[in-house]
C-alpha cells in the first residue's frame, strides 16, 4: 500500500485531460476536501500531488427501501467502513476513495441510475447491487459501458441457469442456490433418520430455486426421503398460522425454510406459539440475514441455521471480523449480516485490483486492465480469504450451524459452525446445476 | 376506514400506514416499559395505550391535509392519501431504521392453551376478545350515543346535518381520529404475534381492500364479514390447495363485483 506523500508524479498524467480542465480542478479540490481522511500534508504539497490525490470515485448501488433495506443498509455500512479505512492508510494509490451513492429499486430506476453513476459522475466502478431481479438487468449494461462492476449479492442467473457466462466487466455473486445446497449437504449429518420434509419460501425465483434444489441434494444423501407438502407465501406476508397449521397437519420429520428478511422472524416466532419444532426439525437456510432478532424466547436449540458467507461470532474469526463487529455494534448497535462481507470484498478485490495492475504499467491504470486483473484474485475479506473466479462470480465460504442457547447474547447463535467453500457447494462454471448435483459422488 | 368512508367519502389508503404506525409504537412502549421494569403480565396495558395514543395523529392529518380536499374529486383523496402512505414508510424508517423490529417473547408471556386438539397461544384469544370488544364498543357508539346520531346523519345527508347545526369540521376530525385509533390499536395489538416492518402498511392495504369490496365499502357488519370470509379462505386454501391462496380471494372479490357490485352488505348504511 503506498502512502501519498511516497507519490509520483506519474500517475497524474495517466488522467491528464481531466487535470487540464479547470472546472475539474475545482471540483477535485471540494472532493478533497470533503475527503476527511486525506492526509493534511497532502493538501497543502505543490500542485502535482494535489492532483495525484484526486480522489477516486466509486459508484455506489445500495436497496434503501422495502423488505431488503436492511440488507442494503449492511452492505452500504460495510462499504463506508471500507472507505474510511483505505483513506485512513493512504486511499489507493494515494488517491482517497470518494463514495458516489444511488438507491437500487426497480431494475428500470436502476439501470437508469447506473447510467448517471458511470456516464454523468464517472465512477472508476460500480459497487452493488442486490436483487437478482435488477442485477439481471445491470449485467448487460455493465458490459455496454464498459466500467467494472462489483454486485455484492446479484447474480445475473435466471433461475438456476447463468445467463452471462462470459462477461468481461461484470462480476457476480455466488450462485442464488448454494446456501440451500449447503444446507441440504448438512441435513443428512444432524438430522439422520429424516424420511418426511415440508417446505416454505418466498413465492418468487429464490424460494423456488433454493427449494428445488434443496431436494435434489437432499434426494442423493437420502434416496428414500419424501417432500410432503410446499407453501409459497408471497414476499411480505406477516402472518403465517395458517402455513403452519397445515405444516403441523403434513406431520413431517423436518420442515425447511429459505425465508431471509423479516419473515423468518415471524414464523419463528408463531412456530414457537404452537410448538412447532417441538414435534419437528428444522432447517433455516438463510435466516442468519436477520439472525439478531431470532430470540431465545422463541428460536429453539437444535435448528439447523445458514449465515450465508459471514458468521459475525466465529471463534475462528479473524482480526479484522472482530475488529469490523465491534465497531459496527459500535456504531448502529446492530451485529452485522453477511451482506457486509460481500460488500467489503467487492471494495477490498477492486482495490487490490488497481494495486495489481499499476505494478506493471506503474499509472493509474485503465478499467479494462483493472477487470482483467480482478479475474482471480484473491484478498482478505471480513469472513477470510475470499477471490474471484475466472468467470467473475465469487468463491467464498459458506457458514451454517446448529442454534444454541450457550452465548451472551439475547438471540441465538451456532455451535458446531459448519464451514463449506463455494469449491464444494457451487456448480462449476457452465455446469448445469441439476446434472452436476445428480454426478457428485456420494 | 369503514367508519371513515362511510362518514367523509374518503377512501383511506393511509389506515394501513397508521397500523403500521400502530405497530412501531407498540414495538417502542412494550420496550420502554420493560426497561423501566414493568411486570409482563401487564405488557398488553402499554401496549394498547400506546397504540390509541398514537392515533392522535389523525387529527393533524385530517386538519392538516384531508380538509382541504374533501371538495375535490375523489382521485385527489386518493392521491393525497397515498402520498401519506409513502410519507409514513419513510418517516418510519428515519425513526425506527429500516430492520424489522419485535418484541421478543411477550407473544408467550400468557402461555399456551388447548383448543379443540390444536396449541393455540392465549395472546390470540386475548386479541379476538379485544377485537370483539372494540367492535360491540363501536356498535354502541354508533347506535346509541348522540355522538353516534350525529355521525350517522352525516354520512347519510351531510347538508341536511349541516343545516342542522352540526360543526361538519368537528365531527371529520373526530371521525377520522376515531379511524386512525383504530388502525393504530390494531397494529399495536398485532405485533406481539409478528414484527414490525417498515412495508406492512401497503400489504395490509390490498388485504383490506378485498375486505372492503367482498363486505361493502362504508358497512361496518360489511367489514367484519368480509374479514372472516377472507381470513377462513385463506387458512383452508393454504390446508388444501396452498396454490389457490391468493387467488381464491380474488376470485371471491371478482364474483362480488359482478354479481353484488355493492359488496354483501353495502348500502345497508352505517
Amino acid at each position: 500500500m503506498r502512502h501519498p506523500s511516497q507519490a509520483t508524479p506519474e500517475p497524474l498524467r495517466a488522467h491528464g485531460t481531466r487535470y487540464n480542465n479547470p472546472r475539474y480542478n475545482r471540483r477535485q479540490f471540494l472532493g478533497l476536501t470533503g475527503a476527511a481522511a486525506a492526509s493534511a500534508a497532502l493538501r497543502f504539497d505543490a500542485a502535482p500531488a494535489l492532483a495525484q490525490a484526486e480522489p477516486v470515485k466509486l459508484g455506489v448501488l445500495a436497496i434503501r427501501a422495502g423488505i431488503a433495506a436492511p440488507v442494503g443498509a449492511a452492505g452500504l455500512r460495510a462499504t463506508e467502513w471500507w472507505a474510511e479505512r483505505v483513506n485512513k492508510s493512504g486511499g489507493i494509490l494515494g488517491r482517497p476513495v470518494q463514495l458516489v451513492v444511488e438507491e437500487e429499486s426497480n431494475p428500470k430506476d436502476t439501470v437508469e441510475r447506473y447510467r448517471k453513476l458511470v456516464l454523468q459522475d464517472k465512477v472508476e466502478a460500480v459497487l452493488g447491487g442486490i436483487s437478482t431481479g435488477v442485477t439481471l438487468a445491470l449485467g448487460p449494461v455493465a458490459e455496454d459501458l464498459a466500467t467494472p462492476w462489483l454486485s455484492w449479492d446479484g447474480t445475473t442467473q435466471k433461475g438456476v441457469e447463468e445467463t452471462m457466462p462470459n462477461p468481461k466487466w461484470a462480476f457476480k455473486s455466488v450462485d442464488n442456490e448454494v446456501e440451500a445446497i449447503v444446507a441440504g449437504i448438512l441435513t443428512p449429518k444432524y438430522f439422520k433418520g429424516i424420511k418426511t420434509v415440508a417446505g416454505i419460501g418466498n413465492d418468487y425465483s429464490y424460494g423456488h430455486d433454493c427449494w428445488e434444489s434443496y431436494q435434489a441434494v437432499l434426494k442423493r444423501y437420502v434416496p428414500d426421503v419424501k417432500f410432503v407438502l410446499e407453501l409459497f407465501p408471497k414476499l411480505g406476508v406477516t402472518d403465517f398460522t395458517s402455513h403452519i397449521a397445515a405444516i403441523q397437519q403434513s406431520k413431517a420429520d423436518m420442515l425447511m425454510c429459505s425465508f431471509w428478511s423479516g419473515d423468518a422472524t415471524i414464523i419463528m416466532k408463531q412456530a414457537a406459539a404452537v410448538g412447532l419444532f417441538k414435534t419437528m426439525k428444522g432447517v433455516f437456510t438463510t435466516a442468519g440475514g436477520v439472525h439478531d432478532s431470532l430470540k431465545k424466547e422463541f428460536t429453539p436449540e437444535g435448528l439447523l441455521l445458514g449465515y450465508n458467507t459471514m458468521y459475525f461470532d466465529d471463534p475462528k474469526g479473524s482480526p479484522l471480523l472482530k475488529q469490523f463487529v465491534r465497531e459496527y455494534k459500535a456504531k448502529h448497535n446492530e451485529y452485522p449480516p453477511y451482506e457486509c462481507d460481500h460488500a467489503f470484498f467487492n471494495a477490498e478485490s477492486y482495490k487490490a485490483a488497481v494495486e495489481k495492475a499499476a505494478r506493471s504499467g506503474r499509472q493509474w491504470p485503465e478499467k479494462a486492465a483493472v477487470a482483467k486483473a480482478l479475474e482471480g484474485i484473491e484478498v482478505e475479506s471480513l469472513s477470510g480469504r475470499r477471490s474471484w473466479r475466472e468467470d467473475h462470480v465469487q468463491m467464498c465460504n459458506f457458514y451454517q450451524g446448529i442454534t444454541t442457547h450457550k452465548n451472551s447474547y439475547d438471540f441465538v447463535t451456532i455451535s458446531p459452525v459448519e464451514v463449506v467453500s463455494t469449491k464444494q457447494a457451487m456448480k462449476p462454471a457452465g455446469a448445469k446445476l441439476f446434472d452436476w448435483i445428480n454426478g457428485w459422488k456420494i | 376506514m369503514q367508519v371513515v368512508f362511510g362518514v367523509q367519502k374518503i377512501f383511506n389508503l393511509a389506515c394501513g400506514s397508521f397500523y403500521a404506525l400502530g405497530a412501531y409504537v407498540g414495538v417502542s412502549a412494550v420496550g420502554w416499559y420493560a426497561a423501566a421494569g414493568g411486570p409482563p403480565a401487564l405488557f398488553i396495558v402499554p401496549l394498547a395505550l400506546a397504540g390509541l395514543a398514537v392515533g392522535a395523529v389523525g387529527v393533524v392529518i385530517e386538519r392538516g391535509l384531508l380538509s382541504f380536499v374533501y371538495e375535490r374529486d375523489e382521485t385527489f383523496q386518493l392521491l393525497l392519501t397515498f402520498a401519506v402512505v409513502l410519507m409514513m414508510e419513510d418517516a418510519i424508517r428515519l425513526t425506527w431504521g429500516t430492520a424489522p423490529r419485535s418484541t421478543a417473547g411477550l407473544y408467550l408471556a400468557y402461555g399456551q392453551t388447548q383448543l379443540l386438539g390444536a396449541t393455540v397461544p392465549v395472546y390470540n384469544l386475548v386479541v379476538i376478545a379485544a377485537s370483539l370488544a372494540i367492535a360491540l364498543a363501536i356498535g354502541w357508539l354508533l347506535t346509541r350515543t348522540t355522538f353516534g346520531r350525529i355521525v350517522r346523519a352525516t354520512a347519510d345527508n351531510r347538508e341536511m346535518a349541516a343545516a342542522l347545526g352540526v360543526d361538519l369540521r368537528r365531527v371529520y376530525a373526530k371521525v377520522f381520529t376515531l379511524g386512525t385509533a383504530l388502525g393504530t390499536l390494531g397494529g399495536a395489538l398485532v405485533i406481539p404475534a409478528t414484527a414490525a416492518m417498515s412495508e406492512m402498511g401497503i400489504e395490509l392495504i390490498v388485504e383490506a381492500f378485498a375486505v372492503v369490496v367482498i363486505g361493502g365499502l362504508g358497512s361496518m357488519r360489511g367489514a367484519f364479514v368480509g374479514a372472516l370470509v377472507v381470513g377462513i379462505l385463506r387458512s383452508f386454501a393454504i390446508s388444501i390447495y396452498p396454490e389457490l391462496e391468493m387467488l381464491l380471494i380474488y376470485l371471491i372479490v371478482i364474483a362480488v363485483l359482478v354479481l353484488r357490485p355493492r359488496g354483501l352488505f353495502g348500502g345497508a348504511g352505517v
